[in-house]
């Protein structure tokens, strides 16, 4: 008996040393060992995209894929600050003349003999083939598209500017009543419509499309995935029918990249796409291509000229792997051990890698580098001014209620707690670093002053907050999708301002996109939203309160659904107006407005601290939401030797806990078998 | 507005139910003299056990009236426990440490300098105050489902061990339907079905926890049934609801105790995932970890929210276990034989 | 005992109707379609994009059976969709769930396997050690380790481990799950090493429980009496005969290994069925859940009737008929 029990403790300490021995093969690379000296770019999501259909994907992270699968007509220069258009699948900008009374008509010409991915879709129009060319109608196609009701696209509006656009998508609503026309595939619904009556191509590769004079912004959506060429074999293959995935599963692309894996629960790859005109047709050097050779003052110091990027034909990496990452700190600490190349500071960790606005000498040692700036964005808190208690049902009490409520939140303080003071407060909706923007400007509605809001409560008709109707303190609803305990810390700061008033917010929390629904079906009160620019014009944030946008109305991105007419009227002027003393003036105005109005309380305009390993070349923040991918280049062997580094394991605790196991289990026999004897 | 007098009233019940439970433990030599043997071995367990309950009942007590807490006049109209009017209303702008004067990040000057002995949280929370109102919410998580489930349990089981036939195949058809559906996940479906509340929460945890047990004591009595000591009371023609409460029941009172001990830090444990998974009860103290858990990550590291509520947690728990321990060998008379 | 098999599968079937009506009732009469509706939707929408909805969705149906829509109701529709498998596309993003499911079992399964048998092959041995050295200090110190150790929330081993393994010792990935498998080893050891530190203390005192139980019946006492071997007596008769108690607890356990794990799999972003319920709960994504519940529930009752088979093996004492 006594021996047995030796041989099975001897046995219990083998297995726990081929434990250890097991430990000390491994290691905490989360990517197979073989991709060690690929040019592959490690990049994260949290959420899989809603959609990544070019005309409905409109947030960043659908963006990151579109971005670099669909290719546009025109795209931002790289290095040049201010921002500036070059021409991408099109040869030149394009031309411009005049159209009918009010319309300027833009002419763009696609490059002959550019091809789509290789993708069996291709096979309905001809058996057997791949792909095929890339031409205007592609584009007209998604004009199209854009305008159909049945895509539910969310930016129908600045589009509704090209002539005829409405009426298409009122037609196609229209003889959708007879079913015979409704089972038709949509392209020759399209076609048997004659498609949008402002858009028209010429030829193969010429298209003239008809816009508004006043909207000169339209070019800048010719450099976002909504105007890309779509093939209409892939929407009339991928209908999800069958096996086939969904379109908006399914990219097929026109771009620098392909979609190679789509895994919605953990990964999401992108692969460099042969078809690219960049890749089979590097001699033509085309804009969109080549590694640029001007950037804005600063760049050739920064290295982001250096002669072994200029003119090379593009992309360089050969891959980006998006890994699915719900939580920020384990995708942080990857980060750190060189498994991610880029990475957001986040709050948990501001302290450790910022000191005093730069990077701690921590960081710096590990060659990271930081970039920071002032985003174009706002975040805000909203009022739905179609609500009964807060809106405009109310009249002046409302405001004065909307008033007070502005008056006791404190921006300062809220950046200072949730994003480490990363954030200018705001005092109107325009960013710094935007025409418009009044450095000397202060909202005398986002000063903090309890006093003054109790005042206003008494006059709203909410003396101390008591709701004359039902005795008791005024309830509110704040719906948001932010269900993380995290989250509702954030909103108790709100919450808590508050009730300083009297007023009890109640925080109503669902997810993303029944939060969305929610705002599309006019079911809220107070909610927090931001904006991230489309485009670096004020008229890309003062859009978001003109009246024609109001999420009530039309659907739009007014979701404060704020109507005020004489807004509206500064609105439409200050538009089309060139940047100069008339347009600020007006500017001033349309702020004055909000002033009282209230619709919103603004919160602050957040600044981007970006962080990118050493091995991360030619990285500029661009600030708007487009993935420059293709610009970028990577060092894999200086990669591979810090991931080496970094990530050493610490094998010691195995040895002190193999030593702890047998101090208490060897007496503890020993003692056992005194007893027994 | 009404769901403190429900809580208040709940716990009103367990204060009864506990008292009557001392009152037959005083009535009963056996139970008594357990209950002296219990005191003897975990009278630390015991004590801590107890403060815990006391300071649950201290907040349990609530009306609405007095003076607002730190400027906030919405908390006139609400019902505030006596723990709200003595440890509520220390509030700070956000982070600092246990004891401290100034705020743990910039170091600005605090309204209640060394006022908080366990720090506050992001927001400017007591972290004490919150640590203690989590004592409530456990022990009516913990308890209240367990006092719920356990009879359920009991009943159903003994009844389709037992008798069998007829009855086993309504009761275990009854027991299987509810039992098959996995725990977690029907616990999950059933407070997202009734609504997101601390009643919904207790419910769903008492229908899905009573099914183990319910399984445990069906096998238990099919097992003691065939005992010769039950086959030779039904010979000698003892009725079968004697048998029932004589020679069954006492049988599986020490699983009772167990499961009893097992099912009330299975709970609270639960609710720390519930409150995880974004459904818990407001206040808990899986809610205070679930905050909390990133904070690990800052740099210079913020502890003190995570330590109160894990040790808060981890305190009960591992009290109310090393007395279910005890109970265990106190009231198995198998263990108690071998002891002697 | 053929008949008896057959029996227990009919009866088996018989509770999977059971549990089917449970779930109509909870998820269509509790919570009706037009609350998963306002739900997904918001509260205040207007009726007609509720109606839309859930005609997309396949909930435009009366709820029962009524003259004239004896086979057109939502009760007939839900048993005939359940039972073929035909779970529909989810409430939150209009994916099939079946889809889901498929790719997530792998995943889950390459977790939980390891995990449950690395459970026994620790706790068990452990129990028995611990037994075997009843009323020494080793006995003692190992109940209380076992109390410490469950008194400790998941949440605070996930959170501790994947700090001080992850990110301190750099001894695996801190998060994350692969296809290779040679690669997805490294992403399994930490979840499965908090799986099994989890479990074993409530494993260890259950098991030492049943094992102390059965080493105090008389025939062991006599066995202990007649001079038998202490280690002859806990592998012959102790063991043995706790056997009933020890599968009741391992042979339930089996068929949840194919739903995977809640926490480990949301924490460790292993893409199984446990991390697709967690975000049908943070989702609202009512079909989702609904359907894991079901497959849940199946494979339980696939596990019930194995624990009364072997119950029947391992005990001739349970009567079967």
């Amino acid at each position: 008996m006594n021996l047995k029990s030796i041989h099975s403790g001897a046995r219990g300490l083998g297995w726990i040393a081929l434990w250890a021995l097991a430990l000390l093969a491994c290691n905490n690379n989360p990517y197979p060992a073989t991709e060690g000296d690929e040019k592959v770019l490690y990049s994260s999501f949290r959420e899989a995209p809603r959609s990544l259909d070019p005309a409905v994907a409109y947030d960043t992270g659908a963006h990151a894929i579109t971005g670099s699968v669909y290719d546009t007509l025109l795209e931002y220069h790289y290095l040049k600050r201010p921002y500036e258009l070059i021409p991408g699948l099109a040869t030149n900008l394009p031309s411009q003349r005049p159209g009918d009374p009010g319309y300027t008509v833009y002419r763009f010409d696609l490059r002959p003999g550019m091809m789509y991915e290789n993708d069996p879709a291709f096979a309905l129009d001809e058996p057997g083939r791949t792909t095929r060319e890339i031409v205007a109608a592609d584009v007209a196609f998604e004009l199209c598209r854009l305008a159909d009701p049945a895509v539910n696209s969310p930016v129908v509006e600045p589009f509704s500017n090209i002539q005829g656009f409405q009426d298409f998508g009122q037609a196609l609503t229209q003889r959708r009543e007879d079913p015979a026309f409704a089972d038709l595939p949509v392209q020759d619904q399209y076609a048997s419509l004659g498609g949008i009556s402002g858009v028209r191509s010429v030829g193969d590769h010429g298209l003239e499309v008809a816009v508004r004079s006043d909207y000169p912004q339209i070019q800048y959506w010719f450099a976002m995935p909504f105007t890309s060429p779509v093939p209409w074999e892939a929407v009339a293959f991928y209908d999800g029918q069958e096996g086939r995935p969904r379109f908006a599963d399914h990219p097929v692309a026109s771009g620098p990249y392909r979609l190679d894996q789509y895994d919605r629960q953990s990964r999401m790859v992108l692969e460099a796409n042969p078809n690219w005109y960049g890749a089979m047709h590097p001699e033509w050097a085309a804009p969109g291509a080549v590694y640029p050779s001007e950037g804005a003052p600063g760049d050739l110091e920064a290295g982001l000229l250096a002669p072994e990027w200029v003119g090379q034909s593009l992309p360089f990496i050969d891959r980006v792997e998006f890994r699915r990452e719900k939580e920020s700190i384990p995708y942080f600490n990857k980060f750190l051990q060189g498994y991610y190349d880029a990475a957001g500071v986040i709050k948990e960790s501001f302290d450790q890698v910022i000191d005093e606005g730069g990077l701690s000498e921590e960081m710096a040692e590990m060659g990271i580098r930081l970039e920071k700036g002032v985003e174009p964005t706002i975040f805000y808190i909203g009022f739905n001014l179609d609500d009964e208690t807060v809106g405009r049902p109310g009249g002046g009490p409302a405001r004065k209620l909307r008033q007070a409520m502005s008056l006791v939140v404190d921006s300062q303080e809220y950046t200072r707690i949730f994003t480490n003071g990363r954030g200018i407060p705001a005092q109107s909706p325009l960013p710094p670093g935007l025409f418009g923007y009044d450095d000397g400007y202060e909202n005398p509605y986002r000063q903090v002053d309890l006093e003054r809001a109790r005042e206003l409560m008494v006059e709203a008709g909410y003396p101390e907050g008591i709701d004359p109707a039902t005795g008791k303190p005024l309830t509110l609803s704040f719906d948001t999708y932010d269900t993380s305990a995290q989250g509702m810390l954030q909103y108790r700061f709100f919450t808590d301002a508050w009730r300083q008033l009297g007023i009890n917010v109640k925080v109503e929390a669902t997810n993303y996109n029944q939060f969305q629904e929610k705002v599309r079906n006019g079911a809220y009160q107070i909610f927090m939203w931001g904006w991230v620019a489309d485009y670096p014009d004020p008229e890309n944030f003062l859009f978001l309160l003109w009246s024609d946008l109001a999420r009530s109305k039309s659907g739009g991105p007014n979701t404060a659904n704020f109507m005020d007419d004489r807004f509206d009227a500064l609105y439409l002027s200050m538009k089309s107006r060139p940047n100069g003393p008339e347009r600020q003036k007006e500017i001033r105005e349309m702020r004055q407005i909000l002033e009282v109005e209230r619709p919103w309380i603004e919160l602050f305009h957040r600044e981007d601290y970006a962080l990118f390993q050493g091995w991360l070349e030619n990285v500029k923040p661009f600030g708007m939401s487009f993935p420059m991918t293709k610009y970028r280049d990577l060092d894999p062997a200086a990669r591979a030797s810090h991931r080496e580094d970094w990530n050493q394991p610490v094998v010691w605790p195995i040895w002190v806990g193999l030593a702890l196991v047998i101090v208490l289990i060897v007496p503890g026999v020993v003692t056992f078998m005194r007893e027994r004897q | 507005m009404e769901s403190h007098l429900i809580s208040n009233g709940i716990v009103l019940v367990m204060l009864f139910g506990t008292a009557a439970t001392i009152w037959a433990v005083r009535r009963s030599r056996l139970w008594s003299s357990a209950f002296v043997s219990l005191w003897h071995r975990r009278r630390l367990a015991l004590l801590v056990t107890a403060v815990y309950v006391g300071v649950a009942l201290l907040d349990s007590v609530a009306w609405v009236g007095g003076d607002s807490l730190g400027g906030d006049t919405v908390s006139l109209h609400e019902a505030r426990s006596v723990i709200d009017r003595v440890f509520g209303g220390s509030q700070e702008k956000s982070y600092s440490a246990p004891l401290a004067t100034t705020e743990f990040y910039g170091g600005r000057g605090l309204r209640y300098p060394g006022g908080h002995w366990l720090g506050t949280d992001m927001i400017g929370r007591d972290v004490f105050y919150l640590t203690l109102k989590g004592a409530r919410v456990a022990l009516l998580i913990g308890g209240l489902t367990s006092l719920i489930a356990i009879p359920l349990a009991l009943l159903f089981g003994i009844s389709a061990g037992y008798f069998g036939g007829r009855i086993d195949d309504v009761v275990f058809f009854l027991m299987t339907t509810l039992a098959s559906m996995p725990g977690l996940l029907l616990l999950i479906a059933l407070i997202m079905v009734m609504g997101k509340s601390t009643l919904a929460v207790c419910v769903a945890l008492a229908v899905t926890g009573w099914v183990g047990f319910c399984r445990v004591s069906r096998g238990e009595t099919l097992k003691l049934r065939e005992l010769e000591f039950v086959s030779a009371a039904r010979a000698l023609g003892v009725s079968e609801f004697q048998i029932l409460t004589r020679h069954i029941l006492p049988n599986l009172m020490h699983l009772v105790i167990i499961t009893f001990v097992l099912m009330f830090s299975g709970l609270v444990l639960s609710e720390a995932i519930l409150s995880w998974l974004g459904i818990g009860v407001d206040g808990s103290w899986g809610q205070m970890i679930d905050q909390a858990r990133n904070e690990l990550s800052r740099d210079p590291i913020v502890w003190w929210n995570i330590a109160a509520s894990g040790a808060a947690l981890f305190g009960l728990i591992l009290a109310v276990n090393f007395v279910g321990d005890a109970l265990r060998d106190v009231l198995d008379p198998r263990t108690v034989k071998d002891e002697k | 005992m053929g008949a008896y098999v057959i029996r227990r599968l009919g009866y088996g079937a018989i509770v999977v109707f059971g549990v089917l009506f449970l779930l109509f009732i909870l998820f269509f009469t509790v919570t009706s379609p037009d609350d998963i509706a306002r739900k997904a939707l918001g509260e205040r929408v207007p009726p007609a994009v509720v109606e839309q909805w859930k005609i997309n969705h396949g909930y435009d149906k009366p709820l029962f059976p009524a003259p004239g829509q004896w086979a057109d109701n939502m009760l007939v529709e839900h048993y005939r969709r359940m039972l073929t498998f035909d779970f529909g596309r989810s409430d939150a993003d209009d994916t099939p769930i079946l889809e889901r499911i498929r790719k997530g079992m792998g995943p889950s399964l390459a977790l939980t396997i390891p995990l449950f048998v690395l459970s026994l092959l620790v706790a068990i041995p452990l129990a028995l050690l611990v037994a075997f050295f009843r009323e020494t200090y080793i006995d003692r110190a190992g109940v209380i380790l076992a109390v410490l150790a469950m008194s400790v929330s998941v949440l605070l081993y996930i959170i501790g481990a994947q700090y001080l393994v992850g990110k301190v010792l750099h001894w695996f990935p801190i998060s994350g799950f692969d296809s290779n498998p040679q690669v997805v080893v490294r992403f399994l050891a930490l979840p499965i090493m908090i799986g099994v530190a989890n479990g074993l203390g409530g494993d260890i005192r259950f098991y030492r429980t049943v094992f102390l139980e059965e080493s105090n019946t008389d025939y062991v006492r006599t066995a202990r009496a007649k001079g038998c071997g202490e280690v002859r007596i806990m592998s012959r008769h102790v063991f043995r005969n706790s056997l009933i108690p020890l599968l009741t607890r391992i042979v339930v356990a089996i068929p949840f290994l194919f739903t995977g794990s809640l926490l480990l799999e949301s924490f460790f972003g292993i893409p199984g069925l446990g991390a697709i319920t967690v975000d049908a709960i943070q989702g609202n994504d009512f079909s989702v859940l609904r359907t894991m519940v079901y497959i849940g529930s199946l494979l339980f009752v696939v596990g019930q009737i194995l624990t009364d088979l072997s119950y029947a093996l391992v005990d001739p004492r349970v009567r079967l008929e």
